[in-house]
């Protein structure tokens, strides 16, 4: 074996690629194969470097699995600080103007594109990907970007038809922000046959 | 048997929401919808979880690893690229919070791996089972940061060799030679338990 | 008219606001509670307990005779968003201006749609 370079924070001892055996074996591969239930070949058999190799190997080998067949979850308060942080973080700024004679109310963007894709994902055989929506400057009516994956098999023409008539109507009935042009690009297919 | 006309079967059909892929759910979180972020870290954190308890040996540092982590991921979510897979650029995100907390915790690079090593003086036949899992533990903990990361992600999480370079931001073999190095040492501390 | 001049605080028509906007039907929840409701935590529905009135999500301002009140909330789909908003502002003009004379101006902002 080299020299080991010094810890000096320069070069650790980890970034040297690992020698071969003695006898030429790359050490690794030779405890892959042992791990992955390779029998030994004809030099793996009779070569000393690799015996032991594999002979390590096997001694850790179910304890190994063991431990990585071991059950750690973890506990919901995680997920439940993320979010609470996440929502806390959200840009408020961010939002679409809705019409009022008692001046104009606001919707997040989020929320808004969640609303049109939901509409998308409930179609079948579509799913909605990125859903943008642009309000022309200074009115309330806006520009809907949004692009789809689609079960293999589906009449793209037909459906996208569809998809640009449920997101006028959902503009219209469930957001009140009137939608003024829709464009749709099929991006990905799924579920191949 | 390919019909080629004919209709996936329905039974088949996943119900949109709880099955969407990846991709789907990146692009939706990265234009900020919450949602899709949650259902991300949800398919992910059991994974995430795992390997910050590994590598941190202590669930609630791994706890704060893996809070800090998704935190991370949602705060730069833009500019995953979908050049890798989003569980490589997750474990990434996670394998870098780690090294920081491992660098606050023990400022200067300890290879001593002789430290922490269990000593079985009388190791009995009963107990040998659990005894030797939590011999392997304190094992692990006692191999650099590098070596346990790099040891984890391939024994416990089963990726490659290519893979675990992306995570690491090391060449492929210094990953190889990590791993072997921490799989050597542990083969020796182990042997006093077979 | 009377001499009498009320005097009320931006909090006292914080709380009046978000009093009579939980109210209204179509929203489920004011800001505070969203990261709950994302999180699924059970009861977080509002106006349960009444003793606590709740003013997160509100922001009241007194000037004068005047009062502007902002509100966010979450709703859920089967309302629409720009009447739900309509609604809300105007429910809450009333009542604040019932309970305190005040002339109101209302912004509505929703952050949230429940799809489920």
């Amino acid at each position: 074996m080299a020299v080991d370079p010094i810890l000096d924070g320069g070069t650790s001892i980890d970034e040297v690629a690992l020698e071969p055996l003695a006898c030429g074996r790359d050490a690794a591969v030779v405890w892959d194969r042992a791990e992955a239930g390779t029998p030994p070949d004809a030099h793996e058999r009779d070569c000393p470097h690799c015996t032991a190799v594999r002979a390590d190997a096997a001694g850790l080998s179910s304890l190994v699995h063991r431990m990585a067949a071991e059950d750690i979850d973890p506990p919901p308060s995680v997920m439940e600080r993320v979010m609470g942080a996440v929502m806390s973080e959200l840009r408020p700024h961010d939002v679409l103007q809705l019409e009022s004679p008692h001046g104009a109310n606001r919707l997040g963007r989020p929320a808004a594109a969640g609303v049109l894709r939901g509409v998308v994902d409930r179609m079948d055989g579509l799913r909605a990907r990125s859903c943008r929506i642009e309000q022309v400057p200074d009115r309330f009516d806006a520009d809907v970007t949004i692009t789809v994956t689609a079960r293999f098999g589906v009449d793209l023409a037909s459906v996208t038809a569809r998809v640009r008539q449920m997101v006028l109507a959902a503009g219209e009935q469930t957001l009140g922000v009137p939608v003024r042009r829709v464009d749709i690009s099929v991006v990905d297919i799924w579920g191949e046959p | 048997m390919q019909g080629f006309a004919e209709p996936a079967p329905v039974s088949v059909e996943v119900p949109p929401g709880p099955h969407l892929d990846d991709l789907t759910l990146v692009v939706r979180a990265q234009e900020g919808d919450v949602r899709a972020f949650e259902a991300l870290a949800r398919r992910h954190q059991a994974a995430l979880y795992r390997l910050a308890s590994r590598v941190m040996g202590d669930h609630a540092e791994a706890e704060d690893a893996l809070q800090e982590a998704l935190l991370d991921a949602w705060r730069r979510i833009d500019r995953f690229r979908g050049d890798s897979a989003f569980s490589t650029w997750m474990y990434r995100v996670v394998t870098n919070r780690c090294l920081a907390m491992l660098r606050k915790r023990r400022p200067l690079p300890v290879e001593d791996v002789e430290d922490g090593t269990p000593a079985p003086d009388s190791p009995e036949r009963s107990a040998e089972a659990d005894a030797s899992m939590a011999a392997l533990g304190t094992a692990l903990q006692g191999l650099g940061d590098d070596l346990r990361i790099c040891w984890v992600l391939r024994e416990m999480e089963g990726l490659g060799y290519t893979e675990i370079a992306e995570i690491t931001g090391a060449s492929e073999d210094a990953v190889r030679g990590r791993i072997h190095r921490a799989r050597t040492r542990l083969a020796e501390v182990m042997r006093a338990w077979r | 008219m009377t001499d009498v001049r009320l005097n009320v605080g931006d909090s006292a028509v914080a709380r009046i606001a978000a009093r009579r906007a939980a109210r209204v039907p179509g929203v489920v929840a004011l800001r505070a509670d969203l990261a709950q409701t994302l999180v699924g935590v059970a009861g977080s529905v509002l106006g349960q307990d009444r003793s606590r009135l709740p003013t997160d999500g509100v922001n009241a301002v007194v000037r004068g005779q005047e009062a502007e009140v902002s509100i966010t909330i979450a709703t859920r789909l089967g309302h629409n968003c720009r009447d739900l908003c309509r609604t809300v502002q105007q429910e809450v003009a009333a009542e604040v201006a019932a309970q305190t004379g005040l002339a109101v101006t209302v912004r509505v902002t929703i952050v949230d749609v429940l799809l489920g």
